[in-house]
């Protein structure tokens, strides 16, 4: 992204495109972006990227809490079991549902039992502003876990909703940083919730401090973080 | 005649704002004008009692707490003036069977604490980033006894006016009329008046806090702007 525009509720944003197809042209409007009367324009606080290839526009906000979008990772934690399945917390208005046989390889006979308190991973798989979210712990066209599922042991911790999406990025500076140095699991939703898992807990509590910490740091002040506390260690 | 505090009728006082500052809401806020000063803390959108529920858009419920003793009838007001002003401005039918809680605490009461609670109401709701028509940016006007109209009048000042006038504005209105269009073509999203007064005064005090809201909204803008730069700076890198 060459510039950064920054927009706030109110602004109208410009959708004009440079090719002559515009009568045909649908516009995409993403998160943060609506149309309000005849305009389009911004309904959150962010910086505004657009794909003008696709039409499409929306805008890249912080938020602390978490509104359900299909196909995100999720980390909640299990607050009741229904005759259909599990209600899990997973920080959004409404818990999401996870049906007893959304598991790799459930059956009837034979399905995962989980406790009140369980904390699990896994994907949005219906999300939609008038209905209660739903969740599962595999990928419903292949049907393996790939990932999800229980997470047993640990420590779950809540971050912004925009540190967790940093993280999810396999080259999120802090996790690289940290993973070169001590072995450790971690779990990342995009609900922002974080879940890790380590050999002592003394680690787990430096891995919790270092990727909180890291949430107004840049990449080089990341690994130089880091490095501190490792040296301290 | 002079004010109390030395400044022009039509000179709002220091503005000063702090973003995010509480860690368990999902934003807030504080704003403060001279030494008028106001938290506002948003939950949103969260879950609602059934008994609430809206099953078209979300609920909003408003709090306001004075800086001192317990709230009461003149708190109430304020709680309805923040709900309807941001009723409107709330995009609440895309998060329906929600709930969207605005907590107000003034932490110190010195005139115009009503403009105040909803410019931190604003603030604070593009912090949670609820999702939001536009910006709201309020102040307010008082004719004192010699006919002279002040902004941002201070408690004493008020006390003493003839009449109190609090207007808030959306954001593409202030806009539309600092672009050179009429004054006459904007409408408030808030009016409230007290006392004895004229047309004409009303008039004088649209204009005065029309002016000044044009000056507060661009203050919030630069704020969170600024810590918008800020984060995703972070974040391109």
């Amino acid at each position: 992204m060459a510039e950064t525009k920054v927009v706030l509720p109110g602004d109208i944003i410009d959708t004009s495109l440079d090719s002559d197809e515009e009568e045909s042209s649908v516009l995409r409007l993403g998160p943060g972006v609506a149309q309000i009367d005849e305009q389009v324009s911004a309904v959150a606080a962010g910086v505004l990227h657009s794909d003008n290839e696709k039409k499409q526009w929306w805008v890249v906000s912080n938020k602390r809490r978490y509104v359900p979008a299909e196909g995100e990772p999720v980390v909640g934690v299990v607050v009741a079991r229904h005759g259909e399945g599990y209600r899990v917390d997973i920080g959004s208005a409404q818990g999401a549902l996870l049906p007893l046989l959304a598991f790799e390889g459930a059956t009837k006979r034979n399905k995962p039992n989980l406790a009140v308190g369980t904390v699990v991973y896994a994907r949005v798989a219906v999300a939609n502003s008038v209905m209660d979210p739903e969740i599962e712990c595999y990928n419903s066209h292949t049907g393996k876990s790939e990932g999800y599922g229980e997470l047993a042991g640990g420590f779950m911790f809540k971050c912004s909703l925009g540190l967790a999406r940093r993280l999810i990025d396999s080259k999120a500076p802090v996790l690289n940083a940290l993973g070169s140095g001590i072995p450790f699991e971690v779990a990342v939703g995009l609900n922002g919730r974080v879940w890790i898992n380590t050999e002592a807990p003394a680690t787990t509590v430096l891995i919790a401090n270092a990727i909180k910490n890291s949430e107004f740091l840049d990449a080089k002040q990341c690994r130089q973080m880091v490095k501190e506390l490792l040296e301290k260690q | 005649m002079p004010r109390p505090d030395r400044r022009e009728n039509d000179q709002i006082r220091a503005l000063h704002s702090i973003l995010g500052l509480l860690n368990r809401v999902d934003g807030s806020a504080q704003f403060s004008a001279g030494s008028t000063s106001v938290y506002c803390g948003v939950y949103g959108p969260v879950d609602v009692k059934v008994y609430d529920e809206k099953l078209d858009r979300a609920v909003i419920e408003v709090k306001f707490r004075p800086a001192a003793g317990v709230s009461g009838t003149k708190d109430r007001w304020v709680e309805s003036a923040v709900r309807g002003t941001f009723e409107r401005e709330i995009l609440a039918q895309m998060h329906p069977r929600t709930l969207i809680q605005i907590n107000i605490q003034a932490r110190e009461d010195d005139g115009s604490a009503d403009a105040a609670a909803i410019n931190a109401t604003t603030m604070a709701l593009v912090d949670a980033g609820v999702p939001l028509r536009d910006m709201v940016a309020a102040a307010s006007c008082a004719v004192l006894a010699d006919g002279a109209a002040v902004v941002d009048p201070t408690l004493e000042e008020a006390a003493a006016a003839q009449s109190v006038h609090t207007f808030a504005f959306a954001g593409s209105d202030i806009g539309r009329a600092g672009s050179g269009g009429a004054s006459g073509s904007t409408s408030p999203v808030y009016v409230d008046s007290r006392g004895d007064f004229s047309v004409a005064d009303y008039d004088r005090c649209y204009d005065l806090c029309l002016r000044s809201a044009q000056r507060v909204l661009a203050f919030m803008r630069t704020a969170i702007e600024g810590k918008i730069a800020k984060e995703s700076q972070i974040s391109v890198v």
